[in-house]
């Protein structure tokens, strides 16, 4: 499985290029052309208004429309279920099956049905997000600043923006990623085995090789320690990036023409980010799926034997 | 202008602390937390509205599909079962038909053979009772015969004669003609 998500985040990598490529040429293009008059996508979401001491930002209206089309699809999907599915319940029972299917080939039935709830959610709230943030409009359709000290070049506020072009949320699931990592990793092999998992020499030593390799371990250890704590901080800026990459892309590929163009040269790339949209869900949620899986693996011959039994419990109802 | 806020975001991360990453992203404590609480109403909805009675279906429909399995393959059982029970009688079946056919084959040759015996003593009877009566028969004509021809010869003697035969005297004659015809 490793190999898998090595091939989608190549392939996310190659997005990533392309797009800050396209991006690059269409900022200079539009600075060319425009003179200043195109407003560069801001790295952050702008605050719409204030409840208190919340700023409300576009992209979190972005992911309270988002929730609630999801909300509502499985609520319809789910008020009266039958044993033969019409409607919105085939939907939702093949989303939900398949996604359950596909973690289930890289994580084990058991560790699958466990994680699910995140895993699954992660993915369609990712994926949602993002192909909504591409519907015409989003990032478009705003107000502008009037005023005395307002900047000339960041005037212009758009009601909606791509949910996962805001870090806070990406940051918000790596985060709780990383904590459900531990607490799922302490809940199936133990505090004493996850220390061995990053520490323990892998293979039999004796004597000077023993020390020599312990040592070599700790070293490695420490490293995985480092990779571990990285892993939220590359999965929310992978995320963010991506989304961000594209949003701007698209934008500045409609300011480098006339206005009765501005849609012709976005048109394209639409379909690379439905694309991009799909795939960076799909790392995002995979990812999170092999770091759990590679923690929660057992090593020794008890451990697979413990490993096995639960694997066979959820594999029965499954 | 994005590759330019890359090459900057990426000198800026290399060069100042968290806190200038915080401020260009703008990662706020409150819009964090509002973003995680969203998060989470949706991992509560889908898993209450979506997982849940998806899984819970899923099993069901798992479990019928099993259950529905089990059945056919009982019904399957069942049905070779009662194939091979049907077939069973059926071979009985046959055999009795064919010791049945076989009995009353000889049955019906046993009843022939009595019939054909019976028949053919019914038709020597019938022989014996039809010579018995074709030689009364014979014998009743021989006597009206024998009767006319005594009447005719008398009659003709009378005739012949001229006078009127006694009855001793036509029985006398009868006999010698009879005795002459006959002898």
């Amino acid at each position: 499985m490793p190999l898998r998500a090595r091939f989608f985040a190549g392939i996310s990598r190659l997005f990533v290029l392309v797009g800050c490529l396209v991006a690059s040429s269409g900022s200079l293009l539009a600075a060319g052309d425009g003179g200043g008059h195109h407003e560069p996508l801001p790295a952050f979401a702008e605050t719409i208004f204030e409840i208190g001491p919340l700023p409300i930002t576009n992209s979190m209206i972005m992911v309270w429309i988002v929730a609630a089309i999801i909300i509502l699809v499985a609520q319809s999907a789910s008020r009266d279920m039958k044993l033969v599915p019409q409607g919105w319940q085939n939907f939702v029972e093949w989303l939900v099956e398949t996604l359950l299917n596909f973690f289930s080939g890289i994580m084990g039935a058991h560790l699958a049905k466990r994680t699910f709830w995140f895993l699954g959610t992660v993915f369609i709230l990712i994926l949602f997000s993002n192909w909504f943030g591409l519907i015409p409009g989003v990032g478009t359709i705003g107000y502008e600043i009037i005023g005395d000290g307002v900047d000339p070049h960041d005037k212009f506020r758009p009601f909606l923006r791509g949910a996962n072009a805001d870090l806070n949320l990406t940051s918000a699931m790596a985060l709780t990623f990383a904590i459900l990592w531990f607490y799922w990793a302490l809940t199936e092999i133990g505090l004493k085995n996850v220390i061995a998992h990053i520490f323990a020499p892998k293979g039999e030593f004796k004597g000077i090789m023993l020390v020599l390799m312990g040592a070599i371990f700790l070293m490695v250890g420490a490293i995985e320690v480092l990779s571990i704590a990285v892993r939220p901080i590359a999965l929310m800026f992978r995320l963010y990036g991506n989304i961000y990459a594209g949003e701007s892309m698209l934008e500045n590929l409609m300011a480098m023409v006339p206005s009765y163009l501005k849609w012709l040269p976005p048109m394209p790339f639409y379909f690379l980010e439905i694309l991009v949209g799909f795939v960076q869900a799909l790392v995002f949620a995979l990812l999170c799926a092999v770091f759990t899986k590679l923690i929660c693996e057992h090593h020794d011959d008890h451990d697979d034997e413990h490993e096995a039994q639960p694997d066979e419990k959820a594999a029965q109802p499954a | 202008m994005p590759l330019d806020s890359f090459l900057i975001l990426a000198a800026e991360t290399s060069d100042v602390a968290g806190e200038s990453i915080l401020k260009k992203f703008q990662i706020h404590w409150w819009t964090f937390l509002a973003q995680l609480i969203n998060f989470f109403i949706v991992v509560m909805v889908l898993k209450k509205f979506a997982y849940g009675p998806v899984m819970d279906i899923l099993e069901k429909r798992r479990k019928r599909i099993e259950d529905g399995e089990l059945k056919l393959a009982a019904v399957e059982k069942q049905i070779a079962e009662s194939e091979e029970r049907t077939q069973e009688m059926i071979d009985k079946a046959n055999g009795q038909a064919k010791r049945m056919v076989e009995e009353a084959r000889e049955s019906a040759a046993a009843v022939a053979d009595k019939k054909t015996q019976e028949a053919a003593a019914a038709a020597q009877q019938i022989i014996a009772k039809a010579e018995e009566a074709a030689k009364a028969e014979r014998e009743q004509m021989q006597a009206d015969l024998r009767k006319e021809f005594g009447r005719l010869v008398t009659s003709t003697t009378a005739q012949v004669t001229g006078k009127v035969l006694t009855d001793d005297d036509q029985r006398r004659i009868n006999e010698e003609a009879l005795a002459k015809v006959e002898g």
